[in-house]
């Protein structure tokens, strides 16, 4: 039996490797593919699934053994990036929208240290927002120097789009400063805003 | 991950640690203070200590009478 050893590794890392490994081994030969998170291991499953191989999955503690047969062929020409989907399964359908970095209207230290706390609880929350916007002075919680970018960008590694408008950077002066979230402009904003159904406003 | 959480009496004091920590170039996070810690104040500030030096926090805030109790928090 083959064994592949994915642990440590993201998607797509346990597809290609799989996909190797397959071409490797002969009909009906048994591959065992070991993985440590649960994304690669639905990914792999389904990519195997859908090229009519059945998985048997056993798991040992944070890793998953996925035991197949080679009983179906895999095309060179299929692309394994394909299957990568990132679960998204605890994002809700809400926005948050910063027009301004700060919170509330009041003493401008207090705003400070209250926006950092709201940003850094984000990642904990149950239901994440889908999207953050920065309009304004919002957009300086988005720059190179900003106190909160770690938050924000493990925000955005959860899968949670973040955009900057295009315009508040060029009129700060602070676009080559951006170090999270992509640049977007009037029409994309108002297109996420018009179609979610919460906007948090902090 | 093991976290120390500062907590104060007051907003008042966590303001002033906010800018002192700020101008020290520490490392910290301001949080809301976790449910499972009492506390008369709705902030506190999260250290990691592999990235910030907690003997020189407290030395800062002593020479600058602020008074805070520390508490050790594991967080996944």
């Amino acid at each position: 039996m083959k064994i592949v050893d994915a642990k440590g590794k993201l998607c797509p890392m346990p597809l290609i490797m799989t996909k190797k490994a397959l071409s490797e081994i002969k009909e009906n030969e048994l591959l065992k593919i070991l993985i440590d998170n649960d994304t690669s291991v639905k990914n792999v499953t389904r990519f195997l699934d859908e090229h009519g191989m059945k998985v048997h999955i056993v798991k040992v503690g944070i890793v998953s053994e996925l035991t197949v047969s080679k009983t179906g062929i895999i095309p060179e020409s299929v692309q394994v990036e394909d299957y990568c989907k990132i679960e998204n399964s605890n994002t809700s359908n809400y926005i948050v929208a910063f027009q301004k970095n700060r919170l509330g209207d009041g003493a401008e230290d207090l705003g400070n240290i209250l926006i950092k706390a709201f940003i850094n609880t984000l990642p904990e929350t149950t239901l994440k927002p889908k999207s953050l916007i920065f309009l304004n002075s919002g957009i300086f919680l988005a720059l190179k120097d900003s106190l909160v970018l770690d938050a924000l960008k493990k925000l955005e590694q959860m899968g949670i789009e973040i955009l900057v408008c295009g315009t508040c950077l060029d009129y700060y002066h602070k676009k080559q400063e951006l170090e999270v979230g992509i640049i977007s402009n009037m029409y994309d904003i108002i297109e996420r805003l018009s179609q979610t159904g919460n906007i948090i406003y902090p | 991950m093991k976290y120390i959480i500062l907590i104060f009496e007051t907003t008042h004091k966590v303001l002033k640690t906010d800018k002192l920590l700020i101008e020290n170039k520490i490392k910290f996070d301001i949080i809301p203070t976790p449910k499972d810690i009492s506390s008369d104040c709705g902030m506190a500030i999260r250290i990691d200590p592999t990235l910030a030096d907690l003997f020189l926090i407290k030395s800062l805030l002593k020479t600058n009478n602020i008074e805070c109790n520390y508490i050790e928090k594991q967080i996944k």
